[in-house]
């Protein structure tokens, strides 16, 4: 019997958060996540261990994560677009106090309310959005398979890890309906640990007297996130029939411009056009050492993305070769495959 | 094969049940199928959209540019669908069906259960999916529901003309 299911982003998002065993939400509800929000309320009248409190703001959610993770609770929060921007205090005291703090972002344009339902202009927001280092880490999803199996590792890499993790995601995707089936290997979760033992005191801080003394813990924190990074680095390289070796041209996008990139890639393969996707799936880490490896071999990178080049930005971050860039941005709107298969056709 | 259906109208006036019902009929006949609802701020007035497509091959986003298919439930949705309507799209038109609802005195609430009728009979023309089809996951979705009787009338009207 199959066990494909017909089902919505978010309800395999909730399915996700209740099999990475989370027992509480703190939200409050914003366009595209409100379903994520009402979801586990519902959730929640079903199960007696589930719990979800709707908050005043986004600010108080934020706060009410990071309380509830130092009682010991695994707790999380879903946002969007001012939300966002309003829970960055939070976002940035759990990076500084080490908090396994989970956030499901459903990015919408911006700048402010802006448009309700898509872009991709939060992702300097998440990575970036807190008046820290940016040592948080970033997934973003494709298509529902991961959307599932990417919120299961968001919770997993923020108790593993204790760094604010977040899926980056967005409306298209959250209210796309299709066909889903959960993965064939079972994901286990990672053990809930205490952050404080029962029987001793620890004093996690958020504030320092000497600022020598905060260096020090920084640093101390950017060695444990590059380290991490070596193990939670995650991309796709997708090419129908070209060999890795010969492309020449790449496209990179995320999320979910990268599935629509695929389809671009297939029809100029078969128009015997060398371009392969790279397709960054951590964005913070951002997967440096495969994009190199690379961007030797590679004439052209075409960037595309539903913002005006922040994806565009953290690639020429991270890039150690001169390639010539280019691409295509569109803040808050969708990007079609054929638009990509233009875009490089006409590349001379 | 790749078909891309997009229904419209005024938000309140059940595109979305059509959507959901004609996407799951596809999904039932196992069908790659994908939809999206693009519903901004329809409370106050917006048009409301469904973007549905079905292939036999893995689909890998939700949007396209031009439909084969358009259902126009309102007005102001012709305007709102205009750019994603090329040569080759079928439409159904709510002002080509005016005079058959006043004849037939379908209510507002029902008149999206009627265009689900009319869509239907285009579907199945098209051999993609048969009334039948159609009808298990309506009477599943609605038979519960007050005014299933008449619904189902009104779904046989669209269905006939």
């Amino acid at each position: 019997m199959s066990d494909k299911r017909f089902l919505n982003g978010y309800d395999v998002v909730l399915e996700a958060c209740e099999d990475a065993e989370a027992t509480q939400m703190f939200g409050y509800p914003i366009t595209p996540t409100t379903e994520i929000l009402s979801g586990w309320i519902n959730k929640s009248l079903q199960n007696k261990n589930l719990h979800c409190l709707q908050t005043e703001d986004e600010v108080a959610a934020g706060f009410a994560v990071c309380g509830a993770v130092m009682a010991g609770a695994k707790a999380f929060t879903a946002t969007a677009g001012p939300g966002t921007v309003l829970m960055q205090d939070a976002l940035s005291m759990a990076e500084g106090m080490r908090l396994p703090f989970v956030a499901l972002i459903g990015q919408r344009g911006g700048p402010s309310s802006g448009t309700v339902i898509y872009s991709q202009q939060e992702v300097n927001l998440s990575i970036h959005g807190g008046n820290g280092e940016g040592m948080r880490i970033v997934l973003s999803p494709s298509n529902l398979e991961e959307l599932y199996s990417l919120t299961r590792k968001v919770f997993n890499y923020a108790y593993k890890y204790r760094f604010p993790s977040i899926l980056l995601t967005d409306g298209y995707l959250l209210k796309t309906r299709q066909s889903f089936s959960l993965p064939e290997t079972k994901i286990e979760n990672q053990k809930l640990l205490a952050l404080v033992d029962e029987t001793s005191q620890k004093n996690i801080r958020n504030i320092y007297t000497l600022e020598k003394e905060l260096m020090s813990e920084l640093e101390k924190n950017k060695q444990d996130f590059e380290e991490m990074s070596k193990e939670i680095v995650e991309f796709e390289i997708y090419s129908s029939d070209v060999a890795i070796d010969d492309v020449g041209n790449l496209v990179i996008a995320h999320g979910i411009v990268g599935a629509v990139a695929k389809e671009a890639v297939d029809e100029l393969n078969k128009q015997n056009k060398k371009v392969a996707l790279f397709r960054p799936v951590s964005l913070s880490p951002f997967p440096k050492d495969e994009l190199n490896k690379l961007a030797q071999k590679i004439k052209n990178i075409f960037v595309c993305e539903s913002s005006l080049g922040q994806l565009r930005d953290l690639v020429k971050q991270n890039l150690e070769y001169e390639v010539k860039i280019s691409g295509i941005f569109k803040p808050a709107v969708g990007v079609e495959a054929e638009e990509i298969v233009d875009l490089v056709l006409s590349n001379k | 094969m790749k078909f891309k259906i997009l229904l419209a109208g005024d938000g309140g006036q059940g595109v979305q049940t059509i959507a959901k019902i004609v996407s799951e009929c596809f999904f039932a006949k196992n069908f790659e199928v994908i939809s999206i609802p693009n519903y901004g701020l329809e409370q106050r007035g917006g048009v409301s959209l469904s973007f549905i497509q079905v292939s036999d091959k893995q689909i890998f986003y939700p949007k396209f540019a031009k439909a084969d298919f358009l259902l126009l439930m309102s007005e102001q949705a012709r305007e709102r669908t205009s750019e994603h309507v090329s040569a080759d799209t079928e439409i159904i038109d709510f002002k080509n069906y005016q005079e058959i609802i006043l004849q037939n005195k379908i209510s507002r609430s029902s008149l999206n259960i009627f265009f689900l009728g009319v869509v239907a009979k285009f579907l199945s023309e098209k051999k993609l999916i048969s009334k039948d089809d159609i009808f298990v996951i309506f009477e599943k979705k609605l038979a519960s529901k007050k005014n299933w009787e008449e619904n189902k009338q009104v779904f046989e009207i669209g269905f006939l003309i």
